[in-house]
């Protein structure tokens, strides 16, 4: 019985990772290294085994053993067995497991990689990591158990869900599923929950570190920031690719166009963005000059509990939200689990708030440090407008007794401001000097990009005099990338002149030497992509719902549509397929033909809009089937939008993510080498000292 | 010498002051953490009872955009089916149609339909129903009373009320045919004094 193998190791796992974290407690506190020696051993089995029943899960679904619930909820026999293989993180159960494995395989790689580096740390890294491991494997095997299995009591209409046999019950084999939930049946969906999890879940090592620097008393020495520095990026470039997704999967599947709706479950995943973000800023005060100590446990400590908050929220619908998410009793447990967090973690960081003292002062409003600090500042206001309008219903109806809910144009007005701000810091901060900032020198820096930019605003604010909202988000955008550009002019021309490379050469070299600051440009070029595809859906959105009759054509901006005619087919993984046949002209010019369509899942009785997109890197025509007439397909209902630069939303993740490799891509020679550091005076203190 | 002797006095208030601002951030920031684990916990209860899913339905009165009142109590030997809808939610659209379809179907064999807009603007409302062409009574849920009577968890939410006044079922999330005229057939069946 493999379920039974599966349900047998995921228990022992559990227990492992319990024992692990008494062990290195125990051993940590009355320094013992044996004990802590055997919860390493303890911990970095834990992966391995969670691995058994994570193949179990895979094998039924591939199998398709609707004796198991989880198989039966979320497969069926029309699924390809590709699509049944994502159903692992399809549901509640699997996707709970997912996330423990995950965890685990962090917590074993840290283990392996970092067990001689970190000696003193080390009994709390385990202690803090595989208590929180502990409580996801624990809410799998007690709350929501994917070996759940379906039985038929004797007279009972509905079948009973349990793992164990029931008193007189017999075992119930359905013949078939109820498949995978179609609206996730797309690459975005799945792989958004993957990686959203590796992002998650892999701020429990920055966290374990910094709560381990804490109760060690370590934290005023900075070790902990310079081990956790890649593991921190790789959450974080995850969690990006994770938002991206989701993005990308609203705007493809969703259907109204846009790709974000500050829906409480979308702000859920952006708020540790936002103060993760804030923290891999900070975190480089506290190593080039030892300061912002307070703000980087803060920050880290938010960031990990946000995490978890979003876990919370999504998967109890304590804040409705139109995604449909499953109601579920994980509600206490976590309530519980992120209280302890939170109370936990602030009782350690006050108890040392002492040793945190920054080791320098600001020097000067203009500086590097000045920068950084308004940075994250700017990052917690924006996380706090995101929080403040996710929690409002609830506070509201707490207070005032009527539930108001704020859309999107709170959102919009209250974090555009503090965006605009950020991105133009993010263009000029990385001019400042460490210190002190003669304001001359940064006069000189800036007036080339400042004027180039003053020149493409000129040119596109004539072009879209219609839009004249447009041309400060324009010029914003044109500034950094022309103030980002010029910094590696500069770099590949000094080695241009000073060595007579090649510039192609020169870059190479240039970003290889210095991986950490032409990559964080990389990153912020790809920001200000994103930016200007943001700008696009909102000054320059056209949309229109027009009912034609077949040989009609509907017109929205330049472009027209006309419909030729609907054609009904049955399709792959269970569903009817109504597709209509388009031909899209822009002034007049065929450019090709689009097929939206309406796929109808026949077991879920769900219908699901795939649109027809013409896409380019100025714009996307986005077409909609959204009815049809009774009369044979002889009219048909279209919703058109015309979306100007969404596609720099895409192409500016990219260019995030490759970024971050660059930064974060381990090299032999990157640990010694850094551009500029001033040494905190932490390094030279004695490392003995403990509090 | 007479700098030495002075530094403790000057010094040791400052100290003393910094120590009670401190102090006081702290509590503030535990009495912060406290009153959202708070507020996240009465949440949770809520959600925790979930929807009003059996016996009489909660009466309500609902003013329309239109002008007209209505009481569910005054309904009584007629199957009502309540919509919760908004402008501003995607999936609402998605039934839109079919729910009004549906109403039309059935309007003059006893069946009323009774559409609550949630936290809405009027001008957004409006627009919405007059893009579905939506004849049946529709009116804004002031105060969100009726929402919080019904405990519903998001929009769409469909109630079944049954001829005599008790709810006889609840569809989270978009209807699509052919629930609601199943649904509604197996409620006019049901015999009522």
């Amino acid at each position: 019985m493999l379920a039974d193998t599966g349900l047998v190791v995921l228990f022992i796992a559990f227990l492992l990772s319990l024992y692990a974290t008494l062990a290195s407690a125990f051993g940590g506190i009355r320094n013992q290294p044996a004990w802590v020696e055997s919860a390493r051993n303890a911990a970095v089995l834990v992966f391995p085994l969670l691995t058994i029943p994570v193949a179990v899960v895979l094998y039924a679904l591939y199998v398709m053993d609707f004796s198991l619930a989880y198989v039966y909820d979320v497969s069926n026999r029309a699924m390809s067995p590709f699509l049944r293989l994502t159903a692992l993180w399809g549901g509640q159960q699997g996707s709970v497991l997912f996330w423990a494995w995950i965890m685990s395989a962090f917590v074993m790689l840290v283990l392996l990689r970092k067990w001689y580096r970190d000696r003193e740390l080390m009994p709390y890294v385990i202690a803090i990591s595989m208590l929180t491991t502990a409580f996801f494997i624990g809410v799998v095997v007690f709350i929501t158990n994917p070996f759940t299995r379906l039985w038929h009591l004797p007279g009972a209409q509905e079948l009973t869900k349990s793992i164990f046999q029931p008193e007189g019950a017999m075992a119930f084999v359905p013949q078939d599923g109820q498949g995978l939930n179609p609206l996730l049946r797309h690459f975005g969906m799945i792989g958004h929950p993957p990686t959203t999890y590796i992002g998650f879940t892999g701020f429990v090592v920055p966290y374990a570190f910094a709560m381990a620097a804490l109760i060690t008393g370590k934290s005023r020495q900075d070790e902990w920031i310079r081990t956790t520095r890649r593991w921190t990026l790789v959450a974080w470039v995850f969690l990006s690719i994770g938002l991206v997704l989701g993005g990308r999967w609203a705007y493809d599947v969703l259907g109204w166009g846009g790709f974000w709706g500050w829906d409480p479950v979308e702000n859920a995943m952006f708020m540790p963005w936002l103060t993760g973000t804030a923290f891999l800023h900070s975190v480089m005060m506290t190593e080039k000059r030892g300061m912002l100590k307070k703000w980087n446990m803060i920050l880290i400590i938010l960031t990990y509990a946000l995490t978890l908050f979003g876990a919370f929220i999504t998967r109890t619908g304590v804040i409705s939200s139109v995604h449909a998410f499953t109601k579920s009793a994980l509600g206490p447990a976590f309530f519980a689990f992120i209280g302890l967090t939170f109370v936990g973690s602030l009782t350690l960081l006050f108890a040392r708030w002492e040793t945190l003292k920054s080791e320098h002062h600001l020097e000067s409003f203009l500086s590097r440090e000045a920068a950084f600090v308004l940075q994250n500042m700017l990052f917690l206001a924006i996380a706090f407008a995101v929080f403040w309008g996710t929690v409002f219903p609830l506070i509201s109806e707490l207070v005032t007794g009527t539930k108001i809910t704020v859309g999107p144009p709170y959102f919009k007005k209250v974090t555009g401001p503090l965006f605009f701000a950020l991105v133009l810091l993010m263009g000029v901060a990385p001019l400042f000097a460490w210190r002190k900032q003669a304001a001359r020198k940064l006069g000189r820096a800036m007036l080339a990009p400042f004027l180039g930019s003053l020149a493409v605003t000129a040119v596109w604010g004539y072009l879209h005099r219609m839009h004249p909202l447009s041309i400060g988000g324009l010029w914003l955008v044109s500034f950094v990338v022309l103030t980002v550009l010029a910094e590696f002019w500069k770099g590949v021309q000094a080695r241009t002149s000073s060595r007579g490379e090649n510039p192609l050469t020169a870059l190479g070299t240039l970003i290889r030497r210095n991986r950490r600051r032409y990559g964080g440009y990389i990153i912020h070029l790809g920001v200000v992509m994103i930016a200007l595809g943001v700008i696009g859906d909102t000054y320059f959105k056209q949309e229109t719902q027009t009912t034609v009759a077949r040989g009609e054509t509907l017109t929205i901006g330049d472009y027209s549509l006309r419909f030729e005619g609907l054609r009904e087919y049955p399709g792959s993984d269970g569903r009817d397929v109504v597709e209509a046949s388009t031909h899209l002209y822009k002034k007049g010019q065929h450019i090709r033909e689009l097929k939206p369509r309406r796929d109808f899942f026949i077991v879920q009785e769900q219908p699901v809009t795939v649109p027809g997109v013409y896409s380019t890197p100025g714009v996307d025509v986005y077409t909609m089937l959204v009815g049809w007439g009774a009369s044979g397909g002889q009219s048909a209902t279209f919703k058109v939008y015309v979306n100007s630069l969404i596609n720099w939303v895409w192409i500016g993740s990219l260019a995030l993510i490759l970024g971050t490799l660059v930064t974060a891509w381990p090299s032999k020679d990157s640990k010694r080498q850094a551009s500029y550091v001033l040494k905190p005076r932490s390094l030279g203190l004695d490392p003995a000292s403990g509090d | 010498m007479t700098d030495v002797a002075h530094e403790p006095i000057t010094e040791s208030p400052a100290v003393e002051k910094s120590g009670w601002y401190q102090a006081g951030g702290h509590v503030a920031a535990f009495a912060l953490v406290l009153a959202l684990l708070g507020l996240l916990a009465w949440g949770l209860v809520k959600v925790q009872r979930g929807q009003v899913k059996s016996g009489m339905a909660p009466d309500f009165t609902l003013l329309g955009f239109d002008g007209r009142k209505t009481t569910l109590s005054d309904l009584r030997g007629q199957v009502v089916v309540i919509n919760f809808w908004a402008s501003w939610c995607p999936p609402c659209r998605e039934e839109a149609a079919y729910l009004e379809q549906t109403w039309r179907k059935y309007q003059d064999q006893g069946v009323v339909f009774i559409g609550v807009d949630y936290v809405d603007t009027e001008k957004e409302a409006l627009a919405y129903i007059k893009e579905f062409d939506i004849t049946y009574l529709n009116g804004p849920d002031i105060g969100t009373r009726i929402s919080q009577a019904y405990n519903i968890q998001g929009v769409p939410e469909t109630f079944y009320v049954a001829k005599n006044g008790e709810l006889h079922g609840l569809k989270v999330g978009p209807l699509s045919p052919p629930e609601l005229d199943e649904k509604i057939d197996a409620l006019l069946a049901e015999s009522y004094p």
